[in-house]
């Protein structure tokens, strides 16, 4: 789901404090947002929903007499094992079987679910994910809407927030796969400098104050940044980091996208037992979770977007929306897949404090296979000191450093940027070739376009992201190949 | 896996210079290009941790009645239960659940037989149409489409720039000649590029033009089909056909005997539905966009696009970077539902007529109900339309007492002549607000007329010409009942204001 800010005031007196320094958003709105029109079919829906009693015979809805399920079962996990994750890997546990009906009560009926909805979703299921991200986030002033996913949520505000020629700026090494959708927009992308602990505050301000409008272009307006196990970097902005950006933003009037799929897998986090007894799993989490932006956007300039993907399954297909863009183009979430959450949340399912026990379950597991990895890592491959990995605190990513100065071709090299560049595609292709993929950084870098930086980034393409997502014996197996390849490389 | 297209590129041709910008400029996902090297996406949950591992559908058997629709409704049929597992062998495994083009490539070539073409997904036809668009359409262009269109399509480009220009229809919906006109006047100095992208709903506006005392309506022919196909291929255009009612087809001359050999039952069935622009496709120039919504239900938001390789393959890429492909549930009921353990193609096609019979007889009852209820009122009347889920309710403004008729002698051909509009515009909210009826008026659908292509002599603008209401036959009776009752009441009202 998205958090937007919210366009319409709030009436609560304890927010009027927060208003002194509501945004004006609308000037973010790229020239095809400005002007898109309703949808007209969907505005007479709407208008024909105010009044109950209401006949619609205007739209061509296909009756609920006539859609072709009834009942929808779905075997899950019981809730109620003390380490539900594990017992459903391996098969020990109880199973619960939570269900939707067309004819029968339930918290999301299917004749709803299946029936065509506005753009943002449905009610019952955005009022439980609201109900969530309260309690996580607090966030100041906004408006939960379901989306199709990050990558739908994501290309939808390039369209929303973007003009031709605009200059959007995001972490030197990104998830391209995002970035690259951007392009044929017209977007060009300004990298921002990274360390260990992910992007460098001090570099998007040095950005941003020399940047010159009459040789560059429009000054950047959007910054979008993967804030916990940063794609494909693994690093987890602190708060301090979090809350120096958010200010450069504000002084910038800078529209932060929040793309955190992997919030809800963090490790080493110390969930406080006694809390979990006293008040439940979803405020033990929310004690320990990083402060996304969304919880300190006081401006209403973050656009937060949140997935199923990583937690649930990928094909889920389930997070944002934007109102109008969203009812004229790819129309609301798919019905099954809301069935299917609001059950899961709803009182004869999990409930969200048993959706927050999964996580947390989901947490240790990930947890335990990362130290795996590290520890076999630590054996097979950083032993010889060709490589070295710093230990991610969350989500699925390790970013392995490769030493280059140790191959013979890279010290002795008068053009050490292009020699490490093809050092790395050739060892690239050599993991391939011995049946290992791990996914070289040259994939996700971006290359300067607007003469910002003082560096070419394959200076640093050195490294690769490699994922503990597959079973202990992927993991074992690929370091260990991994750890002899590296061996041959540099010898 | 059998391969699913037919192997011919005769008659393929060429037609990458339509795209736009955006399209060209798109490049695949990178990531995806290295991982179509390996099986599994390392960054993928691994599917040990999916919180589900089967799922159960209820649905009915279209086996044991030959109106499984009726059963269905009654609750006398049978069920049937068809399952997705992740652990136990099914059509689509939950650990898989991406490619059920394959079933929905099978159905497609079974049903609409074209001459070489692919399959891509989609999320339904709103978002089938928005791809397409952007996959040819930018700022500056003109696309056609019928002169009733559908504008929660057509609305989308305008936000990019791309304008529309309706053609001329009748009767019979679109007509050839009046396309073929505006290609050939198309002055490229005064206008900008020669319009490349025709935008057509074969089923939809049936009828909006009275021709003569028998407004019955038809969905457009397939003579006419041909012509137009044939003045695509003389100028150059693609042609997107956006057609979620296709199965929704009635009067078609019914056989004695239900063929219980599937096949004979498919081919008969195949026979009562009229050809498509797809299957007269040769030149690779036609996208067809169908949908679930109207067949199975509108939340699926599950459809494809049936199109050439090279746009296959743009919108795959397009897919890639926005959307992503649907949703694993949908794919997987669909899959389950058209396999062997399901309902078979067949049996989807016997699900199919018996919705279309379903369809046909609530037609019949909406038109018995209008004609005590509202034709009797002399204020209006409906057309019997051979397709789709709407009739148009044709109302006799002129006899309103607040009619205005004015301006004949000069001035734009495209200004209106009379209040036809404003009159529209208060029926249609009176019938909302006090008799708590909604129709859609056909104001709606009109595309902006301009000057520069319309002929002045015995040119009707458009916005007097727009004197109906649509609607659908979608509910229930008692729901058509009620609401044909307050249209009568409603209309009496209005002209006795």
């Amino acid at each position: 789901m998205v958090f937007l800010p919210s366009i319409t005031p709030a009436t609560s007196a304890a927010d009027a404090g927060l208003k002194r320094n509501r945004l004006d958003y609308s000037r973010h709105l790229s020239a095809e947002a400005r002007v898109r029109l309703p949808n007209p079919i969907k505005s007479i829906w709407k208008a024909a929903q105010v009044k109950a009693g209401t006949i619609n015979m205007g739209n061509g809805d296909p009756h609920h007499t006539l859609y072709p399920i009834c009942e929808m079962n779905f075997v899950v996990p019981s809730i109620d094992e003390h380490d539900p994750v594990q017992s459903w890997r391996s098969s020990t546990g109880e199973q619960n079987i939570i269900a939707s009906y067309k004819d029968d009560p339930c918290t999301l009926s299917l004749r709803t679910a299946f029936a065509y909805g506005a753009g943002a979703g449905l009610k019952e299921v955005r009022d439980a994910l609201a109900n969530l991200n309260d309690r996580i986030h607090s966030p100041p002033n906004h408006t939960v809407s379901l989306s199709l996913g990050n990558a739908d949520a994501l290309t939808k505000c390039f369209r929303l927030l973007g003009d031709p020629g605009d200059s959007f700026l995001c972490e030197e090494f990104t998830f391209s796969a995002m970035t690259n959708a951007a392009l044929p927009l017209g977007i060009k992308w300004v990298p921002i400098r990274m360390d260990n602990n992910g992007l460098v505050p001090s570099d998007l301000e040095r950005i941003l104050s020399n940047w010159d409008e009459a040789t560059q272009g429009k000054r950047p307006h959007v910054l979008y940044t993967i804030p916990c196990s940063q794609n494909p970097t693994g690093s987890t902005l602190s708060l301090e980091r979090r809350q120096q950006i958010y200010q450069i933003a504000h002084k910038w009037d800078i529209i932060i996208l929040e793309d955190d799929p992997y919030f809800f897998l963090q490790y080493d986090l110390g969930v406080s037992q006694s809390t979990i007894q006293q008040y439940g799993y979803t405020r033990a989490m929310a004690d320990v979770l990083p402060r996304s932006f969304l919880s300190m956007d006081y401006d209403g300039r973050v656009m937060r977007l949140d997935s199923f993907s990583k937690i649930v399954a990928p094909g889920m297909r389930l997070g944002w929306k934007l109102d109008m863009l969203t009812d004229s183009s790819s129309q609301h979430p798919h019905g099954m897949g809301q069935a299917f959450i609001a059950e899961l949340l709803g009182s004869d399912g999990w409930g969200v404090d048993g959706f927050m026990k999964w996580v947390s379950s989901l947490c240790n597991e990930y947890q335990r296979r990362r130290d795996l990895f590290m520890d076999v890592f630590q054996q097979k491959v950083a032993i010889s000191g060709f490589a070295s990995a710093e230990v991610p605190q969350s989500g699925m990513f390790v970013w392995i450093k490769i030493n280059l100065e140790h191959h013979a071709r890279f010290s002795s090299s008068q053009t050490p940027t292009v020699t490490g560049a093809n050092l790395m595609d050739e060892l690239f292709r050599k993991l391939l070739e011995c049946g290992l993929v791990m996914m070289p950084a040259s994939t996700f870098a971006i290359v300067d376009g607007t003469g910002t930086t003082g560096s070419h980034i394959n200076d640093r393409v050195n490294f690769f992201r490699a994922t503990f997502v597959g079973t202990d014996e992927t993991i074992r197996d690929g370091l260990a190949i991994f750890g002899r390849t590296l061996e041959e490389f540099f010898i | 896996m059998k391969d699913p297209q037919i192997d011919s590129n005769e008659g393929a041709i060429d037609l990458s210079h339509h795209l736009s910008t955006e399209a060209r400029d798109r490049v695949a996902n990178p990531l995806k290009d290295i991982l179509r090297v390996i099986s599994e996406c390392p960054s993928d949950p691994h599917h040990s941790i999916y919180p589900f591992r089967q799922i159960t559908y209820e649905v009915p058997s279209v086996l044991d009645t030959s109106d499984p629709v009726t059963s269905w409704r009654n609750n006398s049929g049978l069920a049937q239960i068809i399952r997705s597992y992740k652990d136990q062998e099914c059509a689509l495994s939950i650990r898989d659940a991406f490619p059920a083009e394959t079933v929905i490539t099978d159905f497609t070539n079974l049903i609409f037989t074209p001459p070489n073409h692919h399959v891509t997904l989609t999320l339904g036809n709103s978002d089938g149409i928005t791809k397409v668009f952007r996959l040819f359409g930018e700022k500056g262009d003109h696309f056609l489409t019928d002169e009733f269109s559908f504008p929660s399509m057509t609305n989308s480009p305008l936000a990019y720039g791309v304008k529309w220009v309706g053609i001329k229809m009748d009767s019979g919906g679109i007509i050839p000649e009046e396309l073929e006109k505006v290609l050939i006047k198309w002055d490229e100095a005064k206008s900008g590029r020669r319009p490349h992208v025709l935008y057509i709903i074969p089923v939809h506006i049936t009828y909006i033009i009275r021709v003569g005392q028998n407004p019955t309506g038809s969905t457009l022919s397939v003579d006419r089909r041909k012509k137009i196909y044939a003045i695509a291929q003389t100028w150059d255009l693609i042609i997107i056909e956006d057609d979620p009612y296709y199965f929704l087809q009635y009067d078609t001359p019914q056989t004695n005997s239900t063929p219980a050999d599937p096949d004979e039952f498919i081919k008969n069935f195949r026979s009562t539905l009229i050809p498509t622009f797809l299957s007269m496709d040769v030149d690779g120039r036609v996208l067809r966009i169908d949908t679930f919504s109207k067949v199975l239900a509108p939340g699926m938001r599950l459809g494809w696009i049936t199109s050439n390789e090279l746009f296959h393959l743009k919108l795959a890429d397009y897919t890639d970077s926005s959307t992503q492909p649907p949703h694993a549930f949908g794919q997987m009921f669909v899959t389950e539902m058209l396999s062997e353990h399901g309902w078979k193609t067949e049996g989807f096609c016997r699900w199919l007529k018996s919705l279309c019979m379903d369809y046909q007889r609530r037609r019949d009852f909406l038109l018995d109900v209008f004609k005590r209820e509202v034709e009797s009122t002399g204020y209006a009347s409906v057309n019997c339309p051979q397709a789709g889920m709407f009739v148009w309710i044709e109302v006799f403004f002129e006899k309103h007492p607040r009619f205005v008729r004015g301006g004949e002698f000069g001035g734009s051909p495209v200004v209106a002549r009379t209040n036809t509009g404003q009159l529209l515009e208060e029926l249609f909210e009176r019938l909302m607000n006090t008799q708590g009826v909604v129709f859609i008026p056909s104001s709606t659908f009109a595309i902006p007329e301009n000057p520069l292509w319309v002929e002045s002599d015995g040119h009707v603008p458009l916005s007097d010409r727009t004197r109906f209401l649509r609607a659908t036959f979608g509910g229930t009776e008692d729901i058509i009942e009620k609401g044909m009752i307050r249209l009568g009441k409603g209309l009496r009202d209005f002209f006795q204001n």
